[in-house]
Parts: structure tokens; sequence; C-alpha cells
């Protein structure tokens, strides 16, 4: 029995007959006969392969399938037949030719009805188009004894976190295509190219260039046989409405996205085929290859077509087919269950924010894509992200507003654009990158994935590469660095012996002050993100030499300048982000320490080390007093949140000193979380702020969970302060964020707060307040614990239920029973 | 300077139903009012009093063996000896989980003014700004007002919640620092008013009017927003609304911006537990929505601005369960 009437699940609204059939069609799932699974493709070889799983090292969920993926890929490989001498060619080159001649003659290129946009199967899974003298030299750095797998399990199981070279997670330069289209790509690559001195074309640069040239006409072939699609379609169409859309569709395809588009069902169309093959040519459906402002380089088309005649509703239509499209990369492995790989896919869409004079963007476009997020959802692709800021406009907060009150789990982010922007600054000054991030560019940053800030179109920053769990460094410390247990290999039962794996920073016990033990927690920080580093290194100079995507290479600034593909730090902007984990936790940890073996002399060292070895257990009390009578982060009392300042300033400024050695690829710091609180808290033991392992860490930049109970203003004050806070005159606007990645912050509102006219503009003044005070990303909660018990127990009411676990969304359904209770805990946390 | 204490039972950051805008309510300890429906009776006396929450206790018993007046024992839970217990706070210094919590804690006027200067971002945003409230808010006068003056000082934006009992001189000492004032006006039978709150409502309508003469005169940026708890069986009847009614009529001033009518909840029935009284309440049920509309339509009727009725407080929910919005600290109405 439901709690509550199932009208308060947000239904789609005002669809036409065209996408309600297209949206129930989409959600029938599995039973659908068309669908856009991954398919295989081989250059029958037999030490061919096609699963590349260093993308997939930050996903601990496909460590046990690792190999299963890899054999059963190769199995499922249809055979292509390559050119005599496929093998002298250089990697790039055979990987270009392939993937466009699986794109252009193997794949189906199939319209599902009624449908306005061309490009339907995408999700790939094709050779790595290695020699055999190459694979096995691949497969001994990936999978031999001292190889990148080995090295990352080992990270992993000892609870430090993960890290791999992860594909997607960028902002191509789509607005270049709709404005130039291939054609202008082409001509640029083969320009740098003819400048090359014969040595150079016979060499790295040469071979990717020529990669390049050939990746950049795969999108015209690929759409003249989807033009060839629509004729033939139209040809048998006895509907003469439906004959003529058809035959523009054909129309559109033989412009875009070769030549500049026009129209705007042509740039949506331009947009659509660039995209999809993005995710085809890197084998990777979808996770944060993001379109950036969407409402600002799509307007102009907008504009233009309105003003010819385009219905605005017609016009929406073909936004809601693109929309169709981009859930479709969710069929990847639609019939083997998502395994954790395609729960979070995140092909993100930025909406408003500032331009260059500090005045809002948002447009009539902006508008229309927010009606046709309303009128779609639920529905989880693509994401959006609406960027606010102190100045954003009534109309703009009052659609926000009215998207939270009527979706549960509403589908989006907010992204804070001072914050934001104070931090794309901070790294462009640490990076010596002025000439690419400054003042008069900075307004035009959009997030990735989530709501990681990048640029667009010429900056790739690893957004998801580094995970970090900074509250190994406080075990380290208690330990003088060593883990507290013997870790044991969860799939072979083998028990390792405890070693020394950091630096001997001092037994803990023979610390006379708290600032002995933090100088200890600072070697073992700067340690953990030495490892890490070293760590990355491994997949990222793998994937620098086996793995080239010279398709995204065409849409990416910087890689024909310098003829190196994106792989291989081509991009004007390429670092790679080192995301925190456990960061709350870790300070609560110090606090707790300082609180109870220092300042309160509540308890020795020594009982504190045999209570945390223990897992509190013989040790309740003391456990109880480091949850409830230790200062904690999140209630913006100052004197916790300066420890959390600390933490911030020591860990950031450490990652500032690192660099890809192979790639020259800048860390940079952020906190994205993505679910790695919930499975790392079954890895790290029991902590000093009174967490029993297997209990969560805390997520993002949030305060453990149950600790804000001073309500939502407290918590996004302390956010704010501990990203480096306001008032520093010199500063971006006298922001301060430490952060350029940005950080993942949730707050979960009661939904009385928007229960009438008057209180929703008190949230909205609460929007417009933490833009001055909090963070640079947000997103809101407003669940009901009630509708989420029952929707654990009757899930298959509750198919369209979205909620938000950090930076991604899911739906409810579709995650795990500890992440469901952890949510339903959050939830009933407001009754604190 | 000579610190000037007050004791405050609570801070509530971010509130919405407290005045205009987001705000911060300082809760002060201390009422003269005996109200049978208050939803606060942990805020009645003035001084420190001590509670147990049982679903924190852990059952340590720390509490009991530190007491140093013998007024706690355990039998399935903790035992308060009211008769014993001095308000010392000792076991709740001691208590591991926050199960013995102190109800009110001294704060210095600097160090509270910096700590409600904190959501100064938010008042701005929001036209909001800090609310005293209580208990009384103008029993601990001097220390409001210092606390008031600072705010004034720092641009925020002040209101005061008060049940209308005290003397006019604590008003002369805090209008001046006011924009706006909530003032109960809870039931207009001065008998009534007797059996329901201990206190005859003579003062109470001498010190409305009092400030409404002084926002006539100081009006700009002022405001009144006068409220009544509908408290079922009790306040919640049509002659009383009317006779309300009546008297703003009779108040009549461009002071007067808004007249709540604030539905009854029952949330603080666990408090009265907690603090060992019965409550005369503890099975009343919410209204209905269909009440709470019948008496804002009668409130709208009867007004001279029908525009100044709102309502707020949360109305039975007919069904299997009752989803209830976090327990709000409502003011001493």
């Amino acid at each position: 029995m439901s709690a509550l009437p199932q009208s308060t699940l947000k239904q789609p609204k005002n669809l036409s007959p065209r996408i309600q059939w297209l949206r129930d069609y989409y959600f029938k799932g599995t039973e659908r006969t068309w669908n856009n699974e991954f398919t295989c493709f081989t250059t029958g070889t037999p030490w061919d392969a096609q699963y590349n799983e260093m993308t997939f090292y930050i996903v601990p969920e496909t460590y046990t399938l690792m190999q299963t993926m890899y054999q059963s890929f190769r199995i499922a490989a249809h055979t292509v037949a390559i050119p005599d001498g496929f093998f002298t060619w250089s990697i790039p080159e055979r990987r270009a030719w392939f993937n466009k001649e699986v794109m252009v003659h193997y794949l189906p290129h199939e319209i599902l009805p009624g449908d306005l946009i061309a490009g339907a199967r995408f999700n790939t899974q094709t050779s790595m188009c290695l020699s055999k003298s190459e694979m096995k030299k691949r497969t001994k750095r990936v999978m031999g004894k001292n190889g990148a797998r080995k090295k990352m399990k080992w990270f992993h199981d000892h609870g430090f976190g993960n890290s791999g070279a992860t594909s997607g997670h960028i902002i191509p330069d789509y607005a270049h295509i709709l404005h130039h289209g291939f054609k202008t790509v082409y001509k640029e690559i083969e320009t740098i190219y003819q400048q090359l001195s014969p040595k150079e074309k016979k060499g790295q640069k040469g071979n990717t260039l020529r990669a390049m040239m050939t990746a950049a006409t795969m999108p015209r072939d690929v759409a003249l046989a989807y033009a060839q699609t629509c004729q033939s379609l139209a040809h048998e169409q006895s509907n003469p409405s439906r004959k003529e859309e058809l035959l523009q569709m054909a129309s559109n395809l033989a412009i875009v996205p070769w030549e500049a588009a026009t129209t705007f069902w042509e740039a949506v169309q331009s947009l659509w085929i660039t995209h999809m093959l993005v995710m085809s040519d890197e084998n990777y459906p979808g996770p944060g290859v993001s379109f950036g402002r969407i409402d600002q380089y799509l307007y102009p088309y907008w504009q233009y077509s309105l003003a010819r005649g385009m219905d605005r509703e017609f016009g929406k239509e073909i936004l809601k087919c693109f929309f169709i499209h981009c859930n479709t990369a969710y069929d990847a492995m639609i019939r083997t269950g998502n395994n954790g790989i395609t729960a979070g896919y995140g092909q993100l869409i930025t909406l408003a924010g500032v331009g260059k004079d500090m005045h809002d963007m948002a447009n009539d476009l902006t508008f229309a894509l927010l009606e046709v997020i309303d009128e779609m959802s639920p529905i989880l692709e693509p994401k959006p992200n609406i960027r606010l800021h102190t100045n954003s406009p009534d109309a703009l907060l009052d659609k926000v507003v009215d998207m939270v009150a009527s979706c549960q789990g509403a589908p989006f982010l907010l992204n804070f654009d001072e914050r934001s922007m104070a931090g794309m600054i901070r790294e462009a000054k640490k990076a010596g990158i002025q000439h690419l991030i400054n003042e008069d560019n900075v307004f035009d940053y959009a997030p990735v994935g989530c709501l990681e800030n990048t640029m667009v179109g010429n900056d790739r920053s690893g957004t998801v590469d580094n995970n970090l769990n900074l509250a190994k460094a406080v075990e380290l410390a208690l330990n003088n660095g060593r883990d507290f247990f013997p870790v044991i290999d969860p799939i072979t039962g083998k028990v390792e012996k405890v070693k020394q794996v950091g630096p001997k920073t001092g037994n803990p016990k023979t610390f006379k002050t708290f600032e002995d033990f933090y100088k200890a927690y600072e070697l073992q920080t700067r340690f953990i993100i030495k490892k890490i580093t070293e760590l990355y290194e491994e997949s990222e100079s793998i994937r620098a030499v086996f793995h080239p995507t010279p398709y995204l290479s065409c849409l990416v600034k910087g890689c024909a300048q310098k003829g190196m593909d994106i792989t291989q730090g081509g991009a004007e902007i390429s670092f790679t982000t080192l995301e925190a984990v456990t960061y709350a936790t870790t300070v609560d940890s110090l606090l707790a320490i300082k609180h109870l073996v220092y300042d309160h002399k509540v308890c020795t060292m020594d009982e504190l080390i045999n209570a945390l070895k223990n897992n509190w257990d013989g040790f309740e009390v003391l456990q109880t007093m480091a949850k409830n009578r230790t200062p904690k982060y999140g209630r913006d009392d100052d004197y916790a949140d300066a420890m959390g300042l600390r933490v911030m300033q020591l860990w950031t400024d450490e990652s500032w000193n690192y660099k890809t050695k192979s790639t020259a690829r800048q860390f940079r710091p952020g906190m994205l979380s993505w679910n790695y609180w919930v499975g790392s808290g079954y890895i790290l033991p029991a902590t000093p702020d009174g967490r029993k392992k297997g209990q969560f860490l805390s997520n993002a930049i949030c305060p453990v969970n149950g600790a804000d109970i001073n309500g939502p203003t407290a918590n996004a004050n302390s956010v704010g302060k501990v990203l480096g806070g306001k008032d520093h005159p010199g500063e971006f606007m006298d922001y301060v964020n430490l952060l350029p990645n940005g950080a993942s912050h949730t707050i979960t509102f009661n939904p009385s707060i928007l229960k009438d006219p008057e209180h929703r503009e008190k949230f909205k003044a609460f929007l417009r307040g933490y833009a001055v005070n909090g963070g640079s990303a947000l997103q809101i909660n407003m669940l009901d614990p009630a509708m989420l018990k029952d929707a654990q127990k009757h899930p298959q009411d509750y198919r369209h239920l979205l909620v938000r676990v950090t930076g991604y969304n899911a739906y409810f359904t579709s995650i795990g029973k500890e992440l469901q209770d952890e949510v339903i805990a959050r939830v009933s946390h407001n009754k604190f | 300077m000579t610190a000037i204490t007050g004791i405050v039972l609570e801070i509530q950051r971010m509130s919405t139903e407290d005045g205009p805008g987001i705000r911060t309510t300082v809760f002060m300890k201390g009422c003269p009012l005996k109200c049978v429906w208050c939803h606060n009776p942990e805020s009645i006396r003035l001084k420190q009093q001590v509670q147990w929450i049982g679903s924190r206790c852990i059952g340590c018993k720390l509490c009991v063996t530190t007491c140093p007046n013998g007024a706690l024992s355990f039998d399935n839970g903790i035992i308060i000896d009211r008769t014993r217990c001095k308000g010392c706070g000792t076991c709740t210094e001691v208590c591991p989980s926050t199960a013995m919590e102190l109800l009110g804690k001294r704060w210095e006027v600097n160090s509270l003014v910096h700590e409600l200067l904190k959501d100064k971002a938010y008042f701005l945003t929001s036209g909001g700004g800090i609310t005293i409230s209580g208990g009384e808010s103008t029993l601990q006068t001097k220390f409001v007002q210092q606390v008031l003056i600072q705010l004034k000082h720092h641009g925020i934006h002040t209101a005061i919640d008060t049940c209308g009992i005290c003397n006019q001189h604590a008003l002369d000492m805090l209008l001046p620092y006011v924009d706006c004032v909530l003032y109960d006006l809870k039931e207009m039978d001065p008998q009534k008013h007797i059996v329901f709150t201990g206190k005859s409502n003579d003062g109470i309508l001498k010190n409305v009017r009092f400030i409404i003469e002084y926002m006539n005169n100081h009006l700009y940026p002022r405001e009144v927003w006068i409220r009544t708890p509908l408290i079922p069986g009790k306040t919640a009847y049509d002659e009383n609304i009317v006779a309300i009614a009546h008297y703003i009529n009779l108040l009549h001033s461009k002071a007067i911006t808004r007249w709540d009518l604030c539905a009854f909840n029952n949330l603080c029935k666990d408090k009265y537990t907690r603090l060992g009284i019965s409550w005369e309440l503890e099975n009343a049920p919410l209204l209905t929505k269909e009440e709470l509309m019948h008496f804002e339509a009668i409130a709208r009727e009867n007004v001279y601005n029908p525009a100044l009725v709102k309502t707020s407080g949360s109305t039975r929910i007919e069904g299997d369960e009752v989803l209830v919005a976090k327990p709000k600290k409502m003011s001493g109405c």
C-alpha cells in the first residue's frame, strides 16, 4: 500500500502522439525489438580484443566481471574485413579506419517510427586494432604480474580509492561543428598536416593527423547512410506529412554535420550525429560526454527557424526526439544488466548562467528546454545543470522551483557561477594557463558529467579519473604508516600480511600534542596523493600508446594543432582531476582525535586506537561521545570549519605538485565522490568520528550524514568556508574556490519548504544566498521516506522514481539496497 | 563592556515561519503565560532545566552516577526527580549521547550577535532577518534590547514575537529597534483567557494598542503581524475569531499587515512527557482542512481587510499514514 497517492509521482505531460510513442517504446526496455546494445567487432585476428578494462577502473563493481566482459565481447564480435597492410598502419590510423568502417558499413542505419532525428545505433565495442606483438605488450602492461590491473586492485583493496584513465567526461567543440561543419575541421587538419616536414609526416604527428582526417569524414558518411534510409522510408511512406518529414530529414543529413547548419532542425541533427559518434569512438556510452551551453550555441538556429515560421512546439518536438536518443545510451548492456557501469551516464546540458558582462544569458531556448525537461520527466538523459548566480532572473528561478516542487528527486543540478568561475581562474593561475582561462572567457565554462567544471571544446580534465579516500591518511597516521588490518583478497580469501605501506610517521601513542598527530597525518596525506598519481600513470601511459581516439581528437582544440591525440594530452587544457572522497569523515575524525585525546583527555591515544581496532565494540560510550560530543564540520561552527579548511588546503595544495609523466597532464583538485563513500565504507576500518566499519563514509563535500543539525543555511555556509570563503579582495569577485573542478553538495529539503508561493519565494532567496555563501554545485533532494520505503517493497510500482545520489541520478529501483537505505536515512534525517 | 547575558532555549536557522523572509529565530527562555496548548513547554520556566531524550540514550548511566544531587535514577529509562534536580547540567556534560539535555544556554550579547549574523547573506536575498521569540521575547528585556541594538547596527531586519504580557517600559526599550512585531491575540473573552493561559487579556489588549500607536507614529518600515492560535475546543470557535476580527478593526492601522491563523500542532506531545508534565491536549486532534478553511473564511468576512488573513500549520491527513513536517518551534502562541 503506497503511503502517498500515486499522483505525487511526476508524470510526463503535453506529449504528442509521436513523442508519447517513442517514450513509451523506450521504457519497454528489453521488450523492444530494436535496441542500441553493444555490438562488437573484430579484425578477426585470434589475439584481438575490444573491452578496455582501464576505463572502468574507477568502477569497482566491474572488477569481478572484467575477465567475463573481456571474453564475452570477444566471442560476440563480428569480423570486419580489413584491408591489406592494415597492421602496417599506425594504431590511430587503424582505429580511425576501423571505427569508420563499422559505423558506415556494418551497423544498420535505422529510423524509429516518427523520429525526427537520425542516429540510432552507436553503442559499439570495436577492435583495439593491435598487432600481435602490440597486444602482447599491452596485455603484459595491463594484466601482467606487475601490471596496471594488479596495482589498481591493490590500491582499491587497501582502501586508498581508485584510479584509471577514463573515457568521456568532456565537452567537445560541438559549436564549431554546428557553425562550420566537419568539412572545415577536415580542412584545418589537412592544412596542419601539409605543413609538416616529410619526416614529421612519417612520425607520430603525421600518423595522428592522418587518422584524424579519416575520422573527420566518418560523420559525413554516417549521415549520408541515414539520408538514404530516410529517402527509402519516404518512398514507402503513404502518410504525406510523415513523408515530408522524412524527406526533410534526408535533406538535413545531406548537409550536416559535414557542412555548417542553418536551421534549428539541421543544428540538432548535426549535434546528435557528432555527439553519438564520440561514444562510438571511445566505445564508451555516455558518461560525461556533455553538451555544454546548449541553450547558447543552439540559440541562433532557434531564432533563425522561429523567424522563418517554425512552430515553437515543433522545435520542442525536435528537442524531445533528441532527448530520447540520449537515453538510448543506456541500452549498452540492456540484456545483461548494467553492473554498475551504465547507472550514471550524465550527458550533461548546461542551461543559463552569466555572460561576459555578468548578466544572465537565459533565453527563450533555455525556457523551451526547461519545458521539454518538465514535459518529458521523469527521464534520465540528458541531465540538466542549471547555472545560477546572485543575479539569476526571477523567471528562471521560478521555473527551477516549479520543477523542484513537481519532480520527486528533481533530475537536475544547480551550478553556481561566482564560486565556480573563481575556481577556474584559480586553476588558470596555478597551471600558468591564463591565456586559456581568464576573465574574458571564464563565463563560458560548463560542467561535465554532473558538476565537474571545465572549459568547453578544448579541455579534458579527467574529472572522474582519480578518487582518493582522504580518511586513509588518518588510518595510516594512527598506525605509523601501516594498514590497521591485513587485507583479505575478496576472491581467493588469501590473507595479506600487514606491511609498511606509508612513511613511518611515528608511534601515535608517543605524540604529545595534536600538532604532533597532525604532522603525521600531513605526511600520510602527501604520501597517498603521491601514490594515486603513480597509479594513474599506469593506465594513462598505456592508454596513450594503445587507445587513441582520433575522432574525439577532431573535436577538441589543441589536438590538431599539436598533432597529438587527446589521449596523449593533445587538448589545449589537459588536466586530470583528483577527486577527494571521505572529506567530512576525515575532518570529523581529526576533530574527534583533538577533542577526545588532547583537548578534553576523554581517552588516551592508546584507548582510541584500541577502540578503532575493535570496531568500537566494547567501547560504546567512547564511540557515542565521538559521534555526539565532538565538533563536526557542516554546522557553521567556525572552530570545526577551520579544521575543514586546513584539511582542504593541505590536500589541494599537494595535488598541484603533480603532473602525469607520459602525457604532462596537471593534477587538479575536486570533490565528486560519485558512490565510493558507500563502497569504501566496507573497506576502511572504523574511524575516530565514531563511524564503524561498513557504515558509509561522507559524500563529496557534504557533512557526515546527520551531522548538519543546524539546517540548510549552516550546512551551505560550512561548505563555502572550507572552499576558501568569500570577502577576499583581489580574488575573482572576492571568492576563493580551492576546488576548480567543483564539489558535489546535496541538501535534502522537506517538501514543506515549497508548500505555497510565500515559501517558494523564500526558497528562491535561499538559492540566491547559496550563490553568495555556498559551494559551486548543489543538488536539491525533496524526497519522502514513506514513498521510498514503499518503493523498496514494490519496485514494480516505482519504475520511474528518480533519486539523486551524489552527482548522478538513477532510477531508485535500479540501485542497491544499501544505497536505497542511505537515501531513506537522509530523508528521515530531516526530522532530526 | 559588562557582559549582559541571557538564557536562550534554542536558535533556529533558516526559519520560514517567524516573519518575513528567511530568518534566524532566537527562542528565549521564560514566559509569563501558561497556555494549556503551549507548544514549547520547555520554554516556560526561565531557569535552565534538564530533560532526557530516550531515543538517544545508550543506557550507560553515567548521568546517574555523576549527578551531585542524587536526582537521577534508572528504571527502564532515566527518571528525573524534579524536586531534587537543580538544573545544574552536570549530567548533560558527562552524557556521551546528548540524551541528557540542558534546556537553556546562557549567551553573552556579542557572541549571540556573532552567531545570528552568520546567515546575513540569506537575510539580504530574502528580506528576512532575526526574530526574537520564546518563551516571551520581552521578558529578558535588557539582554534582548542589547541584541536588537547590535543587530540594527549591522543593518539586520528584526522582529519580536510576543504574547503581549509585559510592562510598557519593556516596550519602550525594545520598539525602537524592532521592524516587525508578531503579536498574539489568542482569546477575546477575558475569563476564558484566564482559564486558557493563566492571565487575563487586559494587559495584552492595552499593549497592542500601545504598540499600534507607536507604529502609527513610526510607521515605515515597521509592521505588526497579529497571530491567533486555533486550538480545538479552546480558541477555535466562531465567536472568538469574530471578536478578534472586530478588535483588529478597532485597531485599524496601516501597520497591521497580516493576521495569521495558526492551526493547532500536536508535535510537542513528547516534550511534555520528557518534562514529566501531563498535557490536557495530548489526544486532541489536529484541525481538519475544512475547519481551518472555515475559520479563515470567518476571519476574512469580519476583518476590515480580508487580505490580511493567512493560515499556517498542519491539518489532519485523512488516510493511513501521516507524514509530518519537521516539528517547528512555534512561538509562544
